[in-house]
Formats: C-alpha cells, sequence, structure tokens
C-alpha cells in the first residue's frame, strides 16, 4: 500500500504533517478537533493522521466515543538516529584512514 | 543539517601516499567500504556493505567516476535507495592540497538530490529540526518517570 512505504522523512516533508505534530506536542487531540485547524476534507484529515501513524509519529486511543490522537517517540527517533548516522558517517570513516596512515608512518 | 557535508584533514605524508589511499580499491576496502573502485574517469562502480532497511538503505552506494586528476582531485557520484530502483543522488569530491610537508585532504558531499533525502532537506530548512528536537526532550521528558530513555 502507497501510504505504507513512506519514510519518516516523506512524512515530515509534509507542511500540514509537521503542522499536526506540532499541534500536538502541545497536547493530544482528537481527531475532530485537530482537523478543525486544517482548511480540507475530513479524509484528507484522516489519510494525513494514517501516515503519521503508520510511521510512529502518534497513536491512536479511544477515549469515551471520541478519538485522541497522542505524539509517540518512535518515529522522532528514528528520525533523530538516521541524522546522528549520517552526520557521523564520514566522521568515523576518516578517523580510520588517519589512523591507517599512522600506522603505516610508524613501520617506516 | 548542511546540505553541504564538508570535512578536512592533515596528513603528514605526501599526497601521493594519500592518494593511493583514495584509489586503491583494496585500500579503500581498508578504511570505507568493500568496492570496485578503478581510477578510470567515467568507471562505473559500487560501495557495499550490510543493508539498512531502517534507513531505507540497500547497502549498495552506486558510482560513476567524475573528475579525476592524479594526486589532486577526485570526484565521485554517490546515489543511493532502498532497492526498488528509487535513488537518492549526491556527489563526493576529495581534493589534495600539497602543505607543510604533507597533505590536506578535503572532502566535500554535496548535491544531495531525490526520494530520500531531499524531503528531509527541504524540512529541516524550516527549522523543523530545531522543532524536533524540542519535541523529543519534552517527549524524553514525560517519560523519563516510567522507562529509561
Amino acid at each position: 500500500m502507497e501510504l505504507q512505504r513512506l519514510d519518516v522523512f516523506q512524512v515530515i516533508a509534509d507542511p500540514s504533517r509537521r503542522h499536526m505534530l506540532q499541534l500536538l506536542s502541545k497536547d493530544s487531540l482528537t481527531i475532530n478537533s485537530l482537523a478543525e485547524n486544517f482548511d480540507m476534507s475530513r479524509p484528507a484529515v484522516s489519510k494525513h493522521i494514517k501516515v503519521l501513524y503508520n510511521a510512529g509519529f502518534i497513536s491512536i486511543q479511544d477515549i469515551g466515543r471520541e478519538r485522541h490522537c497522542i505524539l509517540k517517540q518512535d518515529g522522532f527517533k528514528q528520525l533523530q538516529e538516521w541524522l546522528a548516522y549520517y552526520d557521523n558517517f564520514w566522521g568515523s570513516k576518516l578517523q580510520k584512514l588517519e589512523a591507517l596512515l599512522n600506522e603505516r608512518s610508524n613501520k617506516q | 543539517m548542511a546540505k553541504i557535508i564538508k570535512h578536512q584533514l592533515f596528513f603528514p605524508h605526501p599526497p601521493a601516499v594519500v592518494w593511493e589511499y583514495l584509489t586503491n580499491a583494496e585500500l579503500i576496502t581498508l578504511w570505507l567500504m568493500k568496492n570496485d573502485f578503478l581510477p578510470v574517469l567515467g568507471h562505473e562502480f559500487q560501495f557495499r556493505i550490510n543493508p539498512m532497511p531502517q534507513f531505507n538503505f540497500d547497502g549498495i552506494v552506486h558510482c560513476k567516476v567524475l573528475a579525476i586528476e592524479p594526486c589532486r582531485a577526485l570526484s565521485y557520484s554517490w546515489n543511493w535507495g532502498p532497492g526498488n530502483g528509487e535513488l537518492t543522488e549526491s556527489e563526493v569530491n576529495w581534493t589534495l592540497t600539497e602543505k607543510d610537508n604533507g597533505t590536506e585532504l578535503d572532502l566535500v558531499h554535496r548535491g544531495f538530490k531525490g526520494v530520500g533525502f531531499m524531503p528531509m532537506v527541504d524540512a529541516m530548512d524550516t527549522g523543523w529540526l530545531q522543532n524536533m528536537h524540542k519535541i523529543l526532550k519534552a517527549l524524553n521528558a514525560t517519560t523519563d518517570g516510567t522507562a529509561k530513555a
């Protein structure tokens, strides 16, 4: 399914979804009250919520007759992990190169 | 998160020695990744490491030598993806400068475009990264009482 294939970056690339996460970072909201903040159809809001849910950015809880969206760490953690890996990649590789060349000069 | 990644190192070795480590496939493997690099303009090669599905990466970096000037400069494309044909593109540039009885090595990794990276870069440009850190901090604070982060 198309929705399942979005990675964390594609998820947060959408301004509406980022706005949803920002709203939810202040307080958990029902799907209805979240939708009030957006000038889009209810199915469109639901689709974004499903994307956020699938990527682990939110959980959905039924409280009474309402469905509540609550922020969840998983998506954010994956994002942070990826950034850390990427930032580190060349630094750690170049350290290895440095060590190799140092070894070489010690032998000579 | 910058759109350009830069590193600069100094080695107390002549450029010819550093060059060897950038252009000899066996030596490259020692510090970077398994590869079939050849110092030939237009040569297409791959770097291979373990797949990292969590990062949408199948473990193969697809490369092509774009410019080569012995002991001075080397550029190759650096494209990767989840293995379904979708690639994030970028370019790696190495520059060697003889200096103080050694070699200054500059690495520039830039030109990121494509499915995996661009949305992130665009998103980060709007200050989203800062927001993300704030949100993560807040989330950590709320769960600290119940679970170790």
